[in-house]
């Protein structure tokens, strides 16, 4: 049996004539497919599952408005159980069988993103967003066709550790999980750490989840740090630390990336044991739900909440992460509208030049003002301080821009 | 010198742990030959009652309030005034907590003794007689099973669950540096080690003790004698499921609930193999050791390291001694 | 009936394919293979080649458990070490070979590294046996992927971050879409199934066989245990070298956290399913552990017509489907699939006598 690229690429061009099959024909597809894996098992399950009801919403939103210019869209959420491998391969058993039709996937963590990326190249060449703010996917040059709706882990910490420096702290400690999402910063962050003269006398890595929660709190105790960042923590693991190191009577002030900042979580911790987030910190690149006075996309969202979600707790409480995933989703859906209306077809690179291009657009919601894709990134942000009483996040600082 | 201490008691207590975990697979196998390698599963399921018992059913609109959280008067006077977070607060938080503690482990114990007499039943008496192999793995079929029915039962990730004991900070001076300890591990400590040593009791001095050991020693004798072999099967499961019950509740309030709680189940089964199958003493000291050295390791190379601790150590252990320090050799007949 | 199965010679006897019916089933097996690249489409190629790389290691656990009767619950560790073989020579190697001879160079290289780390992990082999010994390869597996993780050696692996893999090059043919890939991982693993079927009938194979029957039996009737064990190791790891190679080719990008214990068990599991110690097992065993979850997907999502919300319990179904089935071959029909199809086959060959 031989068989050569030639004659093996002659056959199958052969037999796509005979059988008719799309695979080289493109023709404008009856509708569009974005794909995405969600962690609704496994140990962010939480955030998956209160993820998962946006994509309902986003796709009756858009559809109303008209899809991409008049052709619907439809989303394809599969569960990952926040393995990579799953999502790789939801990933691509969606090429598979949705094949052209399928103009974008949602990935669902750092290392879906990392482990996707080397296959989007040439036919199978997606646009893709994710929950992940990697700062590597923050580079057009290496990932031209993913991008982040915010800021990178590593903005994030820096803004932190200038509000440290600011503050006059002399010592901080990282603690993080053993996982990408975890890693992420560190580095970085010990490189600005240094810079602005805050000594690092504590690097802890911890499990994503069932860590060792009494021994990584002495550990913290131990080091004697004014300010411990968590980061790479979702649900679980970040509450219990905190617990941990207020029961010691430790005075040490903890401060949180994205993740860490949402406010079910704030409030279950406070019902279930006690105000042990009172002055709990962190970095959010979005307003909250809360926040929509004047963000009339915000209250689009709330007007289709009551409706569609009504007797859940989603009626009037949008999650966080649920907000990343619909500025996601909003990012992708200007780049495809922005193509489409340019009368070109919807191939990744094309999406890709519409998405890097998108600048000082008015989200009507999401961020402080209009904003510009840098790098493939939203570089802006701005430091909550949780409130135990109130059950809120409030501001402490201004929109920055990193 | 002090941080040693400090980490070497840390080690102490993870052992302790370790060793309530490791009672349940040395007890189902003297009696039945069978590895539970989804020990650590059944483990989880515990954590995961205990939760329900101790959390969700508390939590009802149904349930009496004093059930989620006992406020007679004294308690209230007694409260008020007090700092946040000091140690009498903690211990008054505790006493609120009690009702559904007890609930919640008495709850989980009988639920976790049902799932362990139903898999005996169900699964591990068909498998009587059968190869050392296919035991293993219908133990690693086991693990797919349970790990799949939790995920679709609970999600919990994100809920706290009430310590067994109050969780006091204790703290003192030790050789110049302060050591840190929880009121509550301690106490968790002291429970793990009790009932390991009334498990060792009962199997040396009860009745059923002696049945569970005389079936170990010669199955077709013991049914002879009038030993109802059977039955000690299922005693040596449900003895296995509730200590689980016990060792889960303190692993959720420790580690938070999870699914990642049945991969302790691996790690104790090294520790076990370390220690030797069929040996409760030997098997003690390698649950307190791999818990120090995981301590130690934990302090010197970070959170990453202290996890292959027991794999590297029951590598170690076997390559010198094959059936564990303390462990009885089988002998083998052609 | 049973006809056209006459020996004459004992040349005849000892051949790989036998009779008339394995001949013309090989023959037939090869154009369907064949036929499937050239027309199934991008779904049934993607499937087909997971199989085809999971069947190439779970025939070589297959030589270890099967055939000489060693648990192992680590034969993840041997893919991922095939896979990362592959990918850091071919890392270091670029530039000193030209790419279109670097498949050719890195892929035995990987093998043979694979079958040396594979006589190391069987060491302990010689000491314990049954539970100690899927216990050390456990452990064995989890130390593997510890080390793999390790920044020290990031520069080479990785990490925890994992890394880019190289695509197959064959003299300048790259195969870079995944019916290219399918070609060669079919060829591959049809090739290493014959070559399984053909070592259990040399002198290694059978002394295979007698060590798995009894080793202590055996090691009196002179077989030497050291010798053969070892080799046993070292060929199923060699196996999974292979697969592990394919693996990296196959997909860009590679991470530790797919080779953990969850590829182990699965390997293990698609054997028992399969049948043990049977050349076709692990056909049958890695159709039904690659099938089994997209079957519960496409019924899933068939009844709950593709709802998010209920998306959530496919995956421990899954998991759950994948528990019984183990659960349900070990305690109802422990030879596996490979015993039904030979009952079903004897019965159609004694049609339309008695079957039995």
């Amino acid at each position: 049996m031989k068989l050569n690229r030639r004659s093996f690429l002659a056959t199958t061009a052969a037999t796509t004539a005979v059988v008719g099959t799309p695979m080289i024909l493109k023709a404008q597809p009856s509708e569009y497919v974005l794909g995405a894996s969600l962690p609704l098992t496994g140990p962010f399950a939480t955030a998956g599952q209160l993820v998962a009801p946006a994509f309902q919403l986003a796709a009756k939103l858009f559809n109303d408005e008209g899809g991409i210019a008049g052709t619907p869209i439809r989303f394809v959420t599969e569960d990952s159980g926040y393995v990579p491998q799953n999502a790789l391969a939801n990933y691509q058993r969606a090429l598979a069988t949705e094949g052209n039709a399928m103009i974008g996937y949602f990935a669902d963590s750092t290392g879906a993103m990392k482990l996707i990326a080397p296959e989007l190249k040439g036919e199978n060449a997606r646009i893709m967003g994710s929950t992940s703010f990697a700062s590597e996917l923050a580079n057009p040059e290496t990932h031209p066709y993913q991008y982040m709706s915010g800021p990178s882990y590593q903005s994030q910490f820096d803004i932190l550790l200038e509000n440290i420096a600011a503050e006059g702290g002399k010592s901080v400690a990282f603690i993080y999980s053993n996982t990408e999402f975890g890693r992420d910063p560190i580095e970085h962050g010990k490189a600005t750490a240094e810079r602005l003269g805050i000594e690092v006398v504590l690097e802890e890595a911890t499990k994503p989840q069932g860590a060792d929660i009494p021994t990584h709190v002495t550990k913290l105790a131990q080091s004697g740090a004014e300010y411990c960042i968590l980061q790479g923590y979702v649900t679980g693991v970040w509450p219990q630390l905190i617990g941990g190191a207020r029961q010691f009577g430790l005075p040490t002030k903890f401060k949180g990336t994205f993740w860490g900042m949402e406010k079910i979580i704030a409030d279950r911790i406070t019902k279930e044991a006690g105000p042990f987030l009172a002055g709990y910190e962190g970095v959010m690149p979005y307003r909250y739900f809360w926040d929509r006075e004047d963000a009339p996309r915000y209250q689009q969202y709330a007007a289709l909440s009551k409706e569609m979600f009504a007797g859940t707790p989603l009626e009037n409480y949008m999650s966080t992460w649920a907000i990343q995933t619909m500025c996601g989703l909003e990012i992708a859906m200007k780049a495809f509208r922005d193509t489409a209306e340019a009368g070109l077809e919807l191939t990744a690179d094309n999406i890709a030049e519409k998405l890097t291009n998108i600048s000082d657009w008015d989200t009507g919601g999401f961020f402080g003002g209009p904003v510009t894709m840098e790098s493939n990134s939203i570089r802006t942000g701005r430091v909550y301080e949780y409130d135990t009483e109130s059950g809120l996040f409030n501001p402490k600082s201004d929109w920055l821009t990193v | 010198m002090g941080q040693l201490t400090q980490f070497a008691i840390n080690g102490l207590m993870s052992g302790a742990i370790y060793a309530l975990i490791a009672v349940g697979i040395v007890s189902v196998y003297k009696a039945t030959k069978v590895v539970n390698f989804a020990h650590g599963y059944l483990i989880m399921f515990g954590a995961y009652f205990y939760y329900t018992f101790a959390v969700i059913i508390p939590g009802q609109e149904w349930a009496p309030s004093w059930l989620a959280s006992w406020e007679p008067v004294w308690l209230v006077e007694m409260k008020e005034g007090l700092p946040m977070f000091s140690p009498m607060g903690a211990v008054l938080d505790w006493v609120q907590n009690v009702p559904r503690i007890i609930f919640g482990i008495i709850g989980a114990l009988i639920a976790n003794a049902i799932v362990g007499r139903i898999i005996e039943r169900t699964l591990m008496r068909p498998l009587m007689g059968q190869s050392i192999f296919a035991m293993i793995m219908v133990t690693v079929g086991l693990i797919s099973i349970m790990s799949g029915a939790a995920s679709i039962i609970w999600t919990a990730d994100a809920d706290f669950v009430p310590h067994i004991a109050p969780n006091a900070p204790v703290r003192f001076e030790l050789f110049g540096s302060t050591i840190f300890l929880f009121g509550a591990d301690l106490v968790n400590m002291l429970i793990a080690l009790i009932i390991f040593g009334g498990i060792v009791l009962m199997v040396r001095y009860t009745k059923s003790g002696v049945a569970i050991r005389a079936t170990a020693e010669d199955q077709s004798t013991a049914y002879s004698m009038g030993i109802s072999v059977p039955k000690v099967f299922s005693r040596a499961w449900v003895l296995a499921s509730t200590t689980g019950a016990i060792a889960g509740a303190i692993l959720a309030t420790r580690n938070g609930i999870s699914p990642s709680l049945g991969l302790f189940g691996f790690s104790v089964l090294a520790i076990v193999l370390m220690g030797g199958l069929d040996s409760y003493i030997g098997v003690f000291l390698a649950a307190m050791a791999v818990g120090v050295m995981e301590a130690m390791t934990q302090w010197q190379l970070g959170g990453d390291w202290a996890e292959i601790v027991p794999y590297v150590a029951v590598l170690a252990v076997l390559l010198i001694r094959p059936h564990g320090l303390f462990g009885s050799k089988e002998v083998e007949r052609i | 009936m049973i006809n056209g199965n006459l020996k004459a010679t004992y040349a005849a006897d000892e051949r790989v394919l036998n009779n008339s019916y394995k001949q013309a089933f090989v023959y037939g097996t090869m154009l369907a293979l064949a036929f499937f690249a050239a027309f199934a489409n991008e779904y049934m190629i993607l499937i087909a080649c997971k199989m085809g790389i999971l069947l190439i290691a779970v025939v070589g656990v297959n030589i270890l458990t099967g055939y000489t009767g060693l648990v192992s619950l680590g034969h993840g560790a041997f893919v991922a070490l095939g896979a990362y073989t592959v990918t850091m020579l071919d890392n270091g190697l670029t530039g000193i070979i030209p790419n279109q001879f670097m498949f050719f160079v890195v892929v035995p290289i990987a093998i043979a590294v694979t079958a040396l780390i594979g006589v190391l992990v069987g060491l302990p082999s010689l000491r314990v046996k049954g539970l100690y010994l899927a216990v050390a390869t456990l452990a064995a597996n989890f130390i593997v992927i510890f080390l793999i993780e390790q920044d020290a050696f990031a520069p080479w692996t990785g990490g925890v971050v994992g890394i880019d893999t190289p695509d197959a090059n064959l003299l300048g043919w790259v195969l870079d879409t995944n019916r290219e890939m399918f070609i060669l991982i079919s060829v591959v693993a049809f090739t290493s199934l014959l070559a399984a079927q053909n070592l259990i009938r040399t002198r290694v194979g059978r002394a295979f066989i007698a060590i798995r029957d009894r080793d202590y039996s055996a090691e009196i009737l002179g077989i030497s245990l050291l010798r053969y064990k070892l080799t046993s190791f070292a060929l199923s790891a060699a196996y999974c070298g292979l697969a592990g190679a394919m693996f990296a080719f196959f997909y860009s990008r590679i991470l530790p956290e797919q080779f953990e214990l969850d590829l182990s068990l699965e390997l293990v599991a698609a054997l028992i399913v399969g049948g043990m110690g049977r050349t076709m097992g692990p056909v049958f065993g890695v159709m039904v552990i690659v099938m089994m979850p997209e079957v519960i997907k496409v019924f899933a999502a068939y009844f709950t017509g593709g709802d998010a919300a209920s998306a959530r319990y496919i995956s421990p179904l899954q998991e759950i489907a994948f528990g019984l089935l183990l659960v349900f071959f070990l305690l109802k029909e422990p030879l596996g699939i490979n015993h039904i199809t030979d009952r079903i086959l004897r019965a159609a060959n004694r049609w339309p006598f008695a079957r039995g």
